[in-house]
């Protein structure tokens, strides 16, 4: 296994996103709606990194998830590889080099992401209907997240893809 | 082009992978499920939440931090007029004040709690709220009491105005409780006034909804509603909250009626777990309930009497 500076840097990203995610999302938790920084960096690092980023990393994190949250084991890790794998295609195919594509793909992964936990947890027997998860915790949560994700895109941009000048397909800030 | 995996390991490798790792999520999910609460990946689930229950004691002491950060801004604003050579001694002076503030709030709730169990004479043991879900599905928070404190799974919480919900799980020195306002909890509950039976259940939206009503005991604004102890799931005789929207009536039984909260997650500090009830609690002869919550001087009356109808 090649440890790079890029791997360094996303692993070291990954454990920030965890402890944010246990530390502090709690308490910035506005009504329903918490924000999810496991999910709004995994998404980002799928954007950043394209062609780099594996199924590996949005596996991992959405189990430490799973198993921190207290939700279904698997959900948020099935979601994760699935959603961030789509992201990284579709901004493969339609980056046209401009800052609008990947926010859009963010924030359309974003939004995929917490529409489908919610559909997961129903499936799994939470009791709600399909209407208010979407309307009280995954429309509010994937805004959230949004928020979060346009925050740390510069940075992520920056730091993740600017480790890894050699990669086709990076977006840059313009 | 779609599938261009260039980068590192064969692209092959990488959908085998991407196969495998989705394969397997399904399978935890599918296991999860059909398992129960004893199974496999629930004890490795609550050994992880353990390891990570320091992190969430970190979460309430940034959430304090923030507070007094807060604070601290507010100081440094009003600082600014006053002399520099009394700035100094102004901001320790006010850093005490704040502080003392805190205590003075802290002294109060646990004041309240105090009065609670005097009040109804509860078998319990206090605890401090240190940590809160880190999923928004979920309304709980972790507590600093566990099984070494004689907290077991199933036992009532109150806050310092009734009940607040229930311990989902215990750990040896923790115990997670899942909050009434979560859409997952359920409480058999009583009108206080005129002993109708309903189901206090929570909801997405953080409200809670009194249902199955009988139509002879429709419920009334104002009316306080207590937990009935059927089922077993919760102590009888404790406050739930007091109804603030009927949009039922006798005719139409299956509308909302909606009851307020005793305390939400973001306000809860400190609980006390009821091990036991030593009276009748709310539901006594002479309701002693007076105060402890803003419908509560409706029990006045009635309570006790079992009449049909207000």
């Amino acid at each position: 296994m090649n440890v790079t500076r890029d791997s360094v840097a996303v692993a070291v990203g990954a454990v920030v996103a965890v402890i944010l995610q246990l530390v502090v999302a709690p308490n910035i938790a506005l009504f329903s709606a918490m924000p999810n920084f496991i999910v709004a960096y995994t998404l980002l690092v799928a954007i950043v990194r394209p062609t780099a980023a594996g199924p590996v990393l949005p596996f991992v994190l959405g189990l430490v998830f799973d198993l921190v949250s207290g939700g279904p084991v698997g959900a948020m890790a099935f979601l994760l590889v699935l959603i961030s794998f789509l992201a990284s295609r579709a901004f493969v195919v339609l980056d046209n080099d401009t800052l609008f594509m990947p926010l859009v793909i963010f924030v359309a992964a974003t939004v995929l992401v917490e529409a489908l936990y919610g559909a997961f947890l129903l499936a799994l027997g939470f009791d709600a209907t399909a209407l208010d998860a979407f309307v009280y915790r995954a429309l509010p949560c994937a805004l959230y997240d949004c928020v979060i994700g346009l925050v740390l895109y510069p940075l992520a941009a920056r730091v993740l893809a600017g480790a890894a000048p050699a990669q086709p397909g990076t977006p840059r800030l313009r | 082009m779609a599938l261009n995996f260039q980068q590192s390991g064969s692209a092959s490798a990488k959908r085998v992978l991407l196969v495998v790792l989705l394969v397997a999520s399904l399978a935890l999910a599918t296991l999860y499920a059909r398992e129960g609460e004893n199974g496999p990946l629930h004890t490795v689930q609550g050994a992880v939440g353990a390891v990570a229950a320091p992190f969430k004691f970190a979460g309430a002491a940034v959430d304090a931090g923030m507070t007094s950060a807060g604070e601290g801004i507010e100081n440094l604003t009003a600082d600014e007029s006053t002399l520099s050579g009394l700035r100094e001694s102004n901001e320790a002076l006010r850093k005490r004040l704040a502080e003392a503030d805190e205590y003075k709030l802290e002294a109060e709730r646990l004041q309240e709690l105090l009065n609670m169990k005097q009040t109804y004479d509860i078998d319990g043991v206090a605890a401090r709220v240190v940590g809160k879900n880190i999923e928004a599905y979920n309304q709980t928070v972790t507590i600093d009491v566990g099984t070494d404190d004689g907290v077991e799974s199933g036992m009532t919480v109150m806050g310092s105005t009734g009940v607040v919900g229930q311990v989902k799980k215990a750990d040896a020195r923790t115990s997670e409780v899942r909050l009434l306002t979560d859409s997952q909890s359920g409480a058999a509950a009583i009108i206080q006034r005129n002993r109708g039976e309903g189901i206090v259940r929570g909801s997405l939206e953080g409200l809670l909804y009194l249902e199955d009503v009988d139509e002879a005991n429709m419920p009334q604004v104002g009316d306080v509603i207590v937990t009935s102890g059927l089922g077993g799931s919760y102590v009888r005789g404790l406050i739930i909250g007091t109804v603030v929207r009927v949009d039922a009536d006798k005719g139409n039984a299956t509308g909302r009626i909606v009851v307020t909260p005793n305390d939400k997650a973001a306000s809860l500090s400190e609980v006390i777990v009821v091990r036991g009830l030593n009276s009748e609690g709310a539901l006594g002869s002479t309701p002693q309930a007076s105060g402890q919550t803003a419908g509560s001087e409706t029990a006045d009356g009635g309570d006790g009497e079992g009449g049909d109808e207000a």
